[in-house]
């Protein structure tokens, strides 16, 4: 073939996927949730990135370490603290930052991880059927009734103290069985099209049909899922530090909050029980918001707007 | 067409049956069975389209799925160029379908609307492992050249959901042409068109035939595309081959009431002083005795309660190459051989 | 008195890529207990117009122009309150996908009593439940189907009761879009036959949306070719269709296998029909036209008469 025509369809062909993206992200964008959405994940994810700097200013502002030696019991904001100092003078700012970035480690790869073996189990089962289909599902089942929370707590109590990369294995471990269902149902609806026998006509393995034909079409609802699973990760997470159970070494919005309650604050230090509760809300808020946008990017039906017939 | 290659056989259904299962439940216990096909007889000569006419529910689409082997004959015998592929299993299989490729009936569910043009007609060259990639580019555009989606450079980076219809269609022909297959199964490959994209593929078809050999088998609920583009048919009803012959006399001097039937039912656009009006469908069903009888008894107009109702039709022989599974005959010979 | 005028009729749809005008300056009228068929190709605008006859058109379309007169009302101008009343009473549909268009889990027969007292009120179970036996022996349904849920019926037979529910009211106008495009030859056959002896026995008109050329021309008096959002020729079926002026119905008629009569080559219509956002400013069927010449790419075409009742939209023929 002529150089000339390959390179033409090299461009015809990052021309499709940029159309294709373009695409999406303005379907996105038009949603007024997507934007809010977006605007306020790349808030935290500021907030995220910008905890490193606080204890480089000065080593005081660590948010687990660092004392004010100035401080002794909890004050109010001022300029030194913006949003004011815990019980032992730690800056409370700092340790929000700091949390923003715990949410962010434990969300996304908690949900990563039980989405991964969600769909993972959700194919296998849909596409293999009959015996290997009732033993996975039924397994899903079993850990699905099981609340999570519970679980968890029960676990931390028998091991004492959990790191937070167990309690994030653990969240991935109990929450993957629902988007196994959600991707099984997909898998099984895809096995049925026309395109799959297509595809065997043409000679294609088991291997090749799953990778190549289903898996492109059931990896968006996955990704969906995963913005879902985010959300109730980070609400577990912070639950269980609130609750005592989680990784002391690290600071969560979750364990901020229960010093506040531990340290008999929750009536009297608004500017510290307030900044983790907020966030707490307006993260899990986001994520939502985002999964509900790309909702109706990735199914047609939702958008506003029709063909001619 | 030559007349040597039109008298050898490629592919031949010996007595092939299908049966399905309803699905039963723990209170009912196991399903019925259902007959989709039943001890079908069939050859195809090298080169000719062979139009398989029939309702839904005949059990057309069942036999096509049949020879292409995405599903497995329960009965009987199923060869290609003499070998038997009835039961092939694993690196068998995968080189027989080299040589069998298929055409879908809905071009809006035959194509991954996850994957480019590019991509799913280079397919079968991947799966067999054919040639380099640079070699599969060039190979793509040819053949959705032929598939009269040109300039192919055009079409190869897109989703099927920027073509029309009609264009998916031509995809998915050249997806089943591109490893130059020595039969084509078409199932319904129209009847989701609208009526003007039906000329362009029949034409494409046409070329199929011409240019590359192959044998085609055109799966169709139209008697009129049938005429047109079909060299023999076979008509068949609830999984029985009733009528079977070459298509212009099959369709001027049909002898089986049912393809009568069919022929009543066509609109004939303009030409109706041209087509006799048979009256051989009976308006409201009649109960059957037995399972024993003709398939077409219940519907038959012409039946004879004794005859029709108690004992399966042979096969006659009604005309030169033309058969027809009816026990009200008299003037024509039992046929031999019906296949 | 026309029963249905259509008059210089344009619908629009709202899309991302701008407005879409889907039919455009389109004039027809009906009398009533005739039938019109209306075909073209998908996307040409025939199911729009039925759509717009109905007052259902989708939230992002609109009328954008002309009027439509039912039996003296003004379509086009009335409110969804009027256009309640107007619907099912004077004008109803038979739908494309009428197989999903029952209720899966209603009895037939509750659900066409159901329907027949939203519409009139006044109608007690009695009186609907005998309507509905009426209509059960009007389109040949066995009765000792009248409890059956619709699964249970086959596709033929669940045409025909949406058949029966769109006559329950009498309407004088029934628009019919693709009413047979899922069923087999032989039950598409019966149907089209009982639709014709029910048209002629009631006097209703009947707009008969289909692609299929050979479908309307048996069963339709007139018919109008549609093309891109536009008629490109109406006129009586016969004329039409054999003797067809305009290129395109001249393509169409080509490119469709008969029957019977000489086995010609089939000629296949080249290209797709344009993308209808935007402006045209010539003729819309020229790049698939072999008639084509300079200057239909630059001037609308007008309308002309070509025989009785037969008019064409070309400037060529």
């Amino acid at each position: 073939m002529q150089q000339a025509t390959i390179k033409d369809l090299k461009a015809k062909r990052r021309a499709l996927w940029r159309q294709r993206f373009m695409e999406n992200w303005r379907v996105f964008m038009h949603n007024p949730l997507g934007r809010i959405g977006i605007s306020l994940l790349i808030m935290f994810g500021l907030m995220a990135v910008c905890s490193y700097i606080p204890p480089m200013i000065d080593p005081m502002y660590h948010p687990m370490t660092g004392v004010d030696p100035k401080v002794v019991s909890s004050v109010g904001p001022s300029w030194q603290h913006w949003l004011g100092t815990d019980f032992m003078g730690r800056d409370i700012f700092s340790q929000l930052l700091a949390g923003a970035r715990v949410a962010f480690l434990v969300g996304v790869s908690a949900a990563f991880m039980s989405v991964v073996l969600g769909t993972a189990v959700g194919m296998t089962a849909g596409y293999m059927g009959r015996f290997t289909d009732t033993a996975l599902m039924r397994l899903a089942d079993m850990i699905m009734v099981l609340p999570t929370l519970l679980v968890v707590l029960m676990l931390a109590a028998l091991f004492g103290q959990l790191s937070i990369w167990m309690i994030v294995l653990m969240i991935a471990l109990f929450r993957w069985p629902g988007v196994s269902r959600i991707i099984r149902a997909q898998t099984l609806s895809l096995k049925q099209r026309p395109f799959i026998d297509a595809a065997r006509v043409s000679g294609a393995s088991h291997l090749r049909i799953i990778f190549r034909h289903i898996m492109p079409n059931v990896l968006p609802l996955a990704f969906l899922y995963m913005t879902f699973r985010v959300t109730s990760a980070i609400v577990i997470e912070a639950g269980l530090a609130f609750l005592g159970f989680g990784d002391p070494g690290t600071v969560s919005w979750g364990m901020m909050l229960q010093w506040v309650w531990k340290t008999g604050h929750m009536f009297q230090a608004p500017y510290w029980l307030l900044p983790p509760g907020i966030c707490i809300s307006l993260i899990t808020l986001s994520f939502y918001m985002l999964g509900r946008a790309m909702d109706e990017v990735l199914d047609p039906r939702l958008r506003d707007e029709t063909q001619a017939g | 067409m030559s007349q040597s290659r039109e008298n050898k056989t490629i592919l031949q259904l010996e007595r092939v049956s299908r049966f399905y299962r309803t699905r039963g439940n723990v209170f009912r216990g196991g399903g019925r069975l259902v007959v989709a096909l039943n001890e079908i007889n069939l050859s195809l000569r090298a080169g000719e389209i062979f139009g398989l006419v029939g309702e839904s529910g005949s059990g057309k689409t069942t036999c096509g799925r049949l020879i292409v082997r995405l599903e497995e004959a329960d009965q009987g015998c199923i060869t290609l160029n003499g070998e038997d592929i009835t039961h092939l299993k694993g690196k068998k299989l995968r080189d027989y379908r080299r040589q069998v490729q298929m055409v879908f009936q809905d071009p809006y569910q035959s194509l991954n609307p996850q994957v480019t043009i590019a991509d799913s007609v280079a397919e079968p060259l991947i799966t067999n492992k054919v040639g380099s990639p640079l070699d599969h580019m060039e190979r793509v555009l040819k053949v959705l050249n032929t598939a009269g989606l040109s300039p192919a450079e055009d079409y190869v980076y897109r989703f099927p959901h920027q073509l029309s219809g009609g264009q998916r269609q031509r995809v998915a022909i050249a997806r089943a042409i591109i490893l130059e297959p020595s039969l084509l199964v078409a199932d319904e490959p129209t009847s989701m068109l609208d009526a003007s994209y039906s000329a362009q593929i029949f034409e494409i078809l046409q070329g199929v035939r011409d240019k590359m050999g192959a044998t085609i088998m055109f799966i169709t609920h139209s008697m009129a595309s049938a005429r047109y583009l079909c060299d023999r048919i076979g008509v068949i009803y609830r999984g029985h081959l009733v009528e079977q012959g070459p298509a212009e006399q099959v369709i001027n001097a049909p002898r089986h009431p049912y393809t009568k039937a069919l022929i009543d039912a066509t609109p004939k656009f303009g030409r109706a002083a041209e087509v006799p009006t048979y009256g051989t469908l009976l308006a409201a069903e009649r109960p059957a005795t037995t399972s024993a009888g003709c398939p077409f008894f219940r519907r038959c107009a012409l039946a004879e309660r004794l005859l029709c109702a108690g004992t399966y039709p042979p096969w006659h022989q009604v005309g030169p190459g033309q058969v027809a599974l009816c026990h009200l005959l008299e003037d024509a010979a039992p046929a031999v051989n019906s296949g | 008195m026309a029963l249905l005028t259509v008059e210089n009729l344009g619908i629009g749809y709202q899309t991302a890529k701008g407005l879409l005008k889907a039919v455009d300056g389109v004039n027809f009228t009906l009398e009533p207990g005739h039938s019109l068929g209306l075909v073209g190709e998908s996307g040409c605008g025939k199911t729009t117009i039925g759509m717009a006859l109905m007052g259902l058109l989708p939230p992002n379309g609109r009328i954008t122009e002309g009027r439509i007169i039912l039996d003296g009302l003004e379509i086009s101008a009335m409110s969804e309150d009027e256009l309640r009343k107007v619907r099912w009473n004077k004008v109803s549909m038979i739908f494309q996908a009428a197989m999903n268009a029952l209720n899966p889990v209603k009895r037939i027969s509750a659900q066409m009593a159901e329907a027949i007292q939203v519409h009139r009120p006044e109608v007690d179970d009695h009186q609907a439940m005998e309507r509905v036996e009426g209509l059960f022996n009007l389109v040949g349904l066995p009765l000792e189907r009248l409890y059956d849920f619709p699964h249970q019926y086959s596709g033929g037979m669940k045409q025909r009761a949406i058949i029966a529910m769109a006559l329950a009211l009498n309407p004088k106008l029934v628009i019919a879009d693709e009413p047979t495009t899922a069923l087999d030859v032989i039950v598409q056959d019966q149907i089209l036959k009982e639709t014709k002896e029910l048209q002629r026995q009631f006097n209703i008109g009947i707009i008969f949306i289909s692609h299929d050329i050979s479908i309307v021309a048996d069963v339709c008096h007139q018919i109008g070719v549609m093309y891109a959002g536009q008629l490109v020729e109406s006129g009586p079926a016969e004329e039409v269709f054999f003797n067809s002026q305009h290129p395109y119905t001249q393509a169409l008629v080509r490119s469709f296998p008969t029957l019977a009569g000489p086995k010609t080559k089939l000629a296949p219509i080249p290209g797709e029909p344009p993308n209808l956002t935007g402006t045209i400013p010539g003729c819309r069927f020229c790049d698939r036209c072999p008639k084509d010449t300079a200057s239909c790419k630059l001037d609308h075409p007008q309308w002309r008469q070509v025989g009785p009742g037969h008019h064409v939209l070309c400037d060529h023929c």
